[in-house]
């Protein structure tokens, strides 16, 4: 018998599969497993919520502060106004069930969150876009209605989801990251939220100075600025259109008899 | 938003990776078939009355690097398990390079066959990341070339 030599055969070791085709499986699979998940998830925090008083929660996180957050020294003078702000601000939320702490974040990126335990966080990029007392009183009112409204909670829960997603998904250990930026991101998701939550600032500053004069300042100012559309377009993404936002504030207060002209509070700095 | 990027990188990755992947099949199709009549087995020994003028050490090596695209998507293949169909073809290419440019090695020093051929690869860590991410893989093949005594020579 001869030897003829052959070429082997073409794809053993290779899959017919095309690299798209797995891609694409892969991706809608995958994603299904992630929403089936995460409305679990996001089920069992409202279960969670059900079961753990503000009280409790307020115990367990007390002292806690993000890893990976860059905070300013405790003498600074923005820290020490804001919390006596905040101060001022919870005793017209009387039955408060936080002791509140604020803490500076060192980002450039105006923002404001409220974390487990009454922790409010504020960027210095805030502290720097606000004009008067006024503006900031309604931003940390604002927060104070997530507290009020547990909706830190359920950010931080839905939080977990999305930094368990980035881990899995890159393969890297950013859950710190995950979180924050989970916690910035998803809310935006809950209109609602929001809305309660301006609802409540307002009414807090209402209570504060008597009217709600330059509240909604701030989202005017960013309604209408073109200039900045990467700042805009980066809050937008945390929260919902500054204008329509301002707009809403409006009518509410208009509702709810609220006087919108009023002496306004400049800041220290 | 914060998706586009990712999605442009892995959009060029994926055109780049499958344009060079077909290529190289391409010139491994056509060099194999240069080499087909070239002995190329695993057996550690001759047949017994077999001799060799002279033998030596051969091999070929190649490094491959997983494109972003590939990644990916044995990322995500990673969080499940089972086949990871995208590296395939990469390994495949691997293997076949590795062993050509064993083959090339062996006829440039004027060998009949190679013995005893053995594949090797390892991985190379990344540099970045404290080594945990993969640079590249390497695949080793490596094999006893051989010079037949001339009547064997003739005999082929």
């Amino acid at each position: 018998m001869r030897f003829v030599a052959r070429q082997p055969k073409e794809g053993i070791n290779v899959s017919d599969t095309h690299p798209l085709v797995e891609a694409g499986t892969l991706v809608v699979g995958l994603t299904a497993i992630f929403v089936i998940i995460a409305v679990v998830l996001i089920f069992m925090v409202e279960v969670v919520l059900y079961f753990v008083s503000a009280e409790d929660e307020a115990k367990l996180f007390d002292g806690w502060l993000p890893e990976d957050l860059v905070t300013v020294s405790y003498t600074d003078e923005r820290l020490l106004e804001t919390q006596a702000l905040v101060d001022r601000l919870v005793l017209h939320w009387p039955d408060a069930p936080y002791e509140f702490r604020v803490e500076i974040d060192d980002s450039e990126q105006a923002n404001a969150m409220a974390l487990p335990g009454g922790l409010v966080i504020v960027t210095q990029g805030l502290l720097d876009e606000v004009e008067s007392e006024n503006e900031l009183a309604f931003v940390l009112g604002h927060e104070l209605g997530h507290f009020k409204n547990r909706d830190h909670v359920r950010a931080l829960g839905r939080g977990v989801v999305l930094s368990i997603f980035f881990a899995a998904l890159t393969g890297n250990d950013v859950a710190g990251i995950g979180i924050k930026s989970a916690d910035l991101t998803l809310r935006s998701f809950s209109r609602r939220q929001e809305a309660r939550a301006d609802d409540f600032g307002l009414q807090v500053v209402n209570s504060e100075y008597g009217h709600v004069n330059e509240a909604w300042h701030l989202f005017e100012r960013w309604g209408g600025k073109d200039d900045s559309i990467i700042d805009l377009v980066k809050y937008l993404s945390t929260h919902p259109d500054s204008g329509d936002r301002a707009a809403t504030m409006k009518r509410h207060a208009e509702e709810k008899g609220w006087q919108s002209d009023g002496e306004i509070t400049p800041l220290s700095w | 938003m914060n998706f586009g990027m990712p999605l442009l990188i892995l959009m060029i990755a994926y055109f780049i990776g499958t344009h060079l992947e077909k290529r190289h099949f391409q010139s491994i199709l056509k060099r194999e078939d240069e080499a087909r009549g070239f002995p190329v087995v695993s057996f550690d020994t001759m047949p017994d009355n077999w001799t060799a003028s002279r033998s030596d050490l051969v091999s070929g090596s190649v490094v491959i690097s997983l494109d972003y695209f590939k990644r990916v998507i044995a990322g995500l293949r990673g969080l499940i398990g089972g086949r990871i169909k995208t590296y395939e073809p990469l390994l495949d290419r691997a293997r076949r390079e590795a062993v050509l440019r064993m083959i090339e090695d062996a006829r440039s020093q004027g060998y009949d066959a190679v013995f005893n051929v053995r594949l090797e690869t390892s991985r190379l860590a990344n540099a970045t990341r404290n080594g945990k991410g993969t640079a590249g893989v390497e695949m080793l093949a490596y094999g006893t070339a051989v010079k037949f005594a001339s009547r064997f020579a003739n005999a082929q």
